[in-house]
């Protein structure tokens, strides 16, 4: 030992010999290296909550990825795939967050529609594109197309799409019928919507415990009438824009309707409200609870597309829970084939109509009819196979970026000021552009 | 001795100050980055225990557990060090260790989330004190001027996704963050100073150096006259001792002269004049008397040849041609380890000096050649008398020539027989071969002849 060192001391091969050999070792330490003799038995992990996506609990916890990881064994019995359970759906951000901190991120994870654009910027999830391209067995087609847009950044598909609700329009049947009204298919307009709420209210104005519509948000009015608002990048908002006048517009005029939009949301339930917009999975999730408790409302409700704004379409907003593969994952293809399990088995995506309440991203899956039929039998949901495809075709993913959250306040605020305050709304549109973009500077 | 002392202890504390700043921006830098990363884990590590993690990752990418960090940066700070300390004998050596140390330094700076990037004037310091020429050093100067840009500029934070320092430090108070961000800020320019300082140093140093060497450039021209000085005295005094030679000589040469020639041409004079005073008068007498000057002239003669030989030198001068031949041969064999067969079945008396010079010459020169040119490891010399030419024949083993270039050996062995009407043969096909002819001048060949002939009669 001393001899080594008294050498590193006085001869210059050795100290180059050391501090080349102490580059490497800090090298392979922050690499994670591992000498390729040396194969443990493969591990996957996978970050997953307990409970729904959709903030309902369900009781059936992990019952999915049990099933999948059941199916994934039956293929790669050497390999084993763990979890950790009790993870909540609140602190499921965290939790990852900490897990990278502490390099035991898991190798495949899901991403909440929330987080995705935050994990695609730091680059924390693999490049699928590679792994579509060389897998034969693969196909994109077999999902809905906007349900896979929800999992790429700039081109590149990071995540495959899980489970995805699109928001509808909620109809009171009972409700328009005694109103005569009568809404003219999947293609309607807000021309036909704003008349069919100005019916039902203005009939009922004696009884003010009847509405046209709750919760038509400004979100859903920019969505109809193809509002993009924020850049990619989430660095400028666009707020000026005549898209924008006319669904502030539009919003004016719903509002002045008789209690149009200050209601709350157990209103629809009770059948006083003729409309409101509902993710899938929240429709879904109050069917099925009053079908199990064999407590059926006293109104026939079903579900629409949303109404086309004056420059739009019939658009939903989608929200999609996807499946992401971490980028320092030591077994890219064993985390591949369990996503692929978990996102494009037909026989696990089904189970999605069993144990939770959004609907599967695969085409086939979501407009099979005999999985409608059982879905129908056993749970009350009618899987409306006309308007579903119809709505996953014309949907769209919010821009999500970091501080997404903050900026949305920002213009609700903007939104709900304008309807406030009864002045020219173009000048107003102006002013508030100016603040969200000099506010959206402030936060990056 | 006393100036020595002055211009080494001069040179010495110079030196001194600028490796001690050296030294010091090694320590220094070291402590900044461990302070650096040490406090960056310890941040990381408050945001997780407080439950706040994902506030960084919204930021960037933690590739790896935090405590990670702190071990990788004191790894590769200890690499740089080691590679600082290696010195470059040339220039392919010095561009393989700078590369090493932009590689340790660029991780180093990836880890602390380019917040600290002083370690590039260590790599530019340590630049300077290699002796390269300045067109190479400028072009490293602006090469790490670029690099050091570059890593300060936000563009390798911002496109590589690496952890950023302002976002992790905020776990801190904001009145604690901002003295560390200023404690940061001091050091990073506490080492540019200590940078600046050793450049002046450096620049005093090899300056005075320069001096140092004009001051022994001057010493050395000096040192050089008086040694050309010295070197004329001692030419002057090797003439003086040859002139001294010469006259010490020419004085033995008069005293021998005196002692024998003129003794005996005095006593042949004073004969001669007793003989001419004699002659009419007592012819008989006179008779006696010639007779006794001839007696005179002859021990003249023998005296005038014993100081002769006392005179000459050489080996042959003191001895018979035969022994000086069988001499030399011998010394040529002992000293060269070449066997040389001597053969001579002719008498080798009687001979005149010049003659005797010419023979023992020829042998000389002809097995100096021999070697010397024919590199021959086997000699033959036959010396035999045929009627009156003496044939000397000196062949040898060697490599021998085709062409044969007289030399000087060759032509002054030619001109030596000339002389003595004699001849010169050579031929260099089979070794080398020289047959020289001298006519014999003396009758008593002839009378020896005959009495060997009356002998085997």
């Amino acid at each position: 030992m001393k001899i080594i060192l008294n050498k590193i001391k006085t001869q210059r091969r050795y100290r180059l010999l050391l501090s080349c050999l102490l580059i490497l070792i800090a090298f392979f330490i922050a690499t994670d290296f591992q000498p390729i003799g040396r194969k443990k038995t493969k591990k996957l992990v996978i970050g997953a909550f307990t409970g729904s996506y959709w903030d309902l609990q369900n009781g059936y916890a992990y019952k999915i990825l049990d099933e999948a990881i059941e199916e994934y064994k039956k293929e790669n019995p050497e390999v084993e795939v763990e979890y950790v359970s009790g993870i909540t759906r609140d602190d499921y951000q965290e939790w990852l967050a900490e897990q990278m901190a502490q390099g035991k991120m898991p190798d495949v994870f899901f991403v909440p529609s929330d987080d995705f654009s935050n994990f695609a910027q730091i680059g924390a999830m693999m490049n699928l594109n590679v792994f579509i391209k060389k897998d034969k067995d693969f196909h994109l087609e077999n999902f809905y197309k906007k349900t896979l847009q929800s999992g790429s950044y700039k081109n590149v598909q990071y995540a495959l799409p899980y489970e995805c609700a699109p928001t509808l329009m909620m109809v009171n049947k009972t409700l328009l019928r005694e109103k005569e009204v009568k809404l003219s298919g999947k293609e309607w307009t807000w021309g036909d919507f704003y008349n069919a709420c100005e019916k039902v209210g203005r009939q009922l104005e004696a009884d003010t415990d009847q509405y046209g519509v709750i919760n038509y948000g400004w979100q859903d009015a920019f969505a109809a009438n193809n509002v993009k608002l924020f850049n990619s990048k989430g660095t400028e908002c666009d707020f000026t824009s005549a898209n924008i006048y006319e669904a502030i517009l539009f919003l004016e005029r719903l509002s002045k309707l008789p209690q149009g939009r200050v209601t709350s949301a157990m209103d629809f339930y009770k059948g006083r409200v003729a409309f409101e917009p509902m993710l899938f999975s929240e429709y879904r999730a109050y069917i099925s609870s009053e079908f199990s408790a064999q407590n059926y409302a006293d109104f026939d409700w079903s579900y629409t597309t949303m109404p086309a704004g004056t420059s739009g379409k019939n658009i939903s907003r989608l929200d999609t829970l996807n499946v992401a593969m971490y980028s320092e994952t030591r077994n890219p293809k064993e985390a591949w084939e369990f996503m692929k399990v978990l996102t494009a088995s037909e026989k696990i995506q089904s189970k999605i109509f069993d144990y939770s309440e959004g609907i599967s991203p695969l085409i086939n899956v979501t407009e099979d009819p005999q999985i409608a039929a059982h879905v129908k039998e056993s749970y009350g949901v009618t899987l409306d196979r006309d308007v579903i495809s119809y709505a996953m075709e014309n949907a769209v993913t919010d821009v999500k970026f970091n501080s997404y959250h903050d900026a949305e306040t920002e213009v609700s605020s903007a939104v709900n000021s304008i309807l406030d305050a009864k002045t020219n709304i173009q000048m107003e549109q102006i002013i508030w552009n100016r603040r969200i973009n000099s506010y959206l500077k402030k936060i990056k | 001795m006393t100036e020595n002392g002055k211009i080494s202890s001069y040179e010495n504390s110079i030196d001194t100050v600028s490796y001690q700043l050296f030294r010091f921006m090694l320590i220094f830098n070291g402590i900044v980055v461990l302070f650096n990363t040490m406090v960056t884990a310890h941040a990381i590590h408050g945001f997780i225990i407080e439950g706040n993690v994902f506030e960084l990752i919204t930021k960037f990418h933690l590739r790896m557990p935090y405590w990670k960090i702190p071990l990788i940066v004191i790894l590769l700070y200890i690499s740089l060090l080691s590679l600082l300390s290696i010195e470059c004998h040339n220039h392919i050596e010095l561009i393989v260790k700078l590369w090493l140390e932009i590689m340790a330094c660029f991780g180093i700076c990836f880890f602390s989330g380019f917040s600290y990037t002083g370690m590039v004037l260590l790599i530019l310091a340590d630049v300077m004190r290699n002796r390269i020429d300045w067109k190479k050093k400028l072009f490293y100067i602006m090469g790490l001027a670029c690099y050091d840009l570059v890593l300060n500029s936000s563009l390798p934070a911002s496109y590589m996704n690496v952890l950023s320092i302002k976002t992790i430090w905020s776990y801190y108070r904001y009145d604690v963050e901002t003295m560390l961000t200023g404690a940061i800020n001091i050091m990073f320019l506490l080492n540019v100073f200590a940078f600046i300082m050793y450049m002046v140093f450096l620049t005093l140093e090899q300056m005075s150096e320069k001096e140092r060497i004009s001051m022994l450039y001057e010493e050395l021209s000096e040192v050089n006259s008086r040694l050309e000085k010295a070197n004329k005295q001692l030419e002057a005094y090797t003439e003086e001792s040859v002139r001294a030679a010469e006259t010490r000589e020419r004085n033995r040469f008069a005293q021998e002269i005196h002692d024998t020639l003129g003794h005996a041409l005095t006593g042949i004079v004073t004969g001669i004049e007793a003989c001419i005073m004699l002659m009419d008068i007592a012819p008989d007498a006179t008779k006696e008397q010639l007779k006794a000057i001839e007696e005179v002239a002859r021990q003249g003669i023998t005296d005038v040849r014993q100081s002769v030989k006392a005179l000459r030198p050489d080996a042959l001068e003191r001895m018979e041609l035969k022994d000086a031949l069988l001499k030399i041969i011998d010394e040529t064999q002992r000293s060269t380890g070449i066997s040389i067969k001597f053969e001579c079945d002719a008498s080798l008396v009687n001979f005149s000096t010049d003659e005797e010079e010419a023979i023992y010459r020829i042998v000389q020169e002809g097995v100096t050649n021999a070697i010397r040119h024919g590199k021959a490891t086997e000699i033959f010399i036959n010396i035999t008398r045929v009627n009156d030419l003496l044939n000397i024949r000196i062949k040898d083993n060697g490599i021998g020539c085709s062409k044969i270039h007289k030399g000087f050996g060759l032509h002054h062995m030619e001109e030596r027989l000339a002389l003595l009407n004699g001849k010169l043969e050579y031929e260099g096909s089979d070794g080398f071969t020289i047959n020289a002819s001298v006519p014999i001048r003396w009758g008593s060949g002839e009378e020896e002849q005959s009495k060997k002939e009356a002998e085997y009669d």
